[in-house]
């Protein structure tokens, strides 16, 4: 039985992380050309507020990993894709909750859109509301196991 | 399901970050797994009882209630 490599806690692995970055930049910057240009009202701005938001957090997660290996939280391995079997099995059960709530939850808001309610209204309290889902059972998860 | 683990750390005076480093896993790993709230994958279950030269089945108890 050779499974040691799923329970331990991976290494940060720098190269990996630096390619990351990268991409998620290249990811950020064209949403936000693009949404700046053609997309409504200041959306192109908090395209760019969020994902900037979230490669701060990938940053300061990335240098807290390496700096202090043992003293990283659960988030943070979980950003730097570092965890051990029980980080790994919190964030597959927070996305099982958030896969199982979107599915009712989409359903609404179809509904809604068919009742004659503003699409991107819909569309990003969809959005917000299926965030939230994701991080309180992330929080609770973190909490209970 | 109840362990030993808390028990036999500290029967070897190791920290849980000590111990979770021995085992390749986090601190908060190893204080879920003494607390009951985690329940070890069999790999791990037996890397645990081997570190402690023991078994699972010697650690590790079904909860009857």
């Amino acid at each position: 039985m050779s499974t040691t490599t799923s329970r331990t806690a991976r290494p940060v692995r720098p190269v990996a992380m630096a390619a990351s970055f990268l991409v998620a930049s290249a990811v950020l910057a064209t949403g936000t050309v693009l949404l700046v240009r053609y997309g409504p009202g200041n959306m192109g701005t908090g395209f760019a507020v969020g994902g900037g938001i979230v490669l701060l957090a990938m940053a300061v997660a990335t240098w807290r990993s390496l700096r202090h290996p043992g003293a990283s939280t659960t988030v943070e391995r979980a950003l730097t894709n570092t965890g051990d079997e029980r980080d790994r099995r919190i964030a597959e059960r927070a996305g099982a909750v958030l896969g199982l709530v979107s599915l009712p939850l989409t359903g609404v808001a179809a509904v809604l859109v068919a009742l004659g309610v503003r699409a991107d209204a819909v569309l990003g309290i969809l959005v917000w509301t299926l965030l939230a889902v994701v991080v309180v059972a992330y929080a609770v998860l973190v909490r209970r196991g | 399901m109840r362990n030993d683990v808390r028990t036999l750390r500290q029967r070897e005076g190791l920290s849980q970050a000590a111990l979770g480093t021995a085992l390749g896993v986090s601190r908060q790993t190893v204080n879920s797994i003494e607390t009951g709230r985690y329940d070890p994958s069999l790999p791990l279950a037996i890397a645990i009882a081997r570190h402690f030269g023991t078994t699972v089945e010697e650690i590790f108890h079904v909860d009857d209630n």
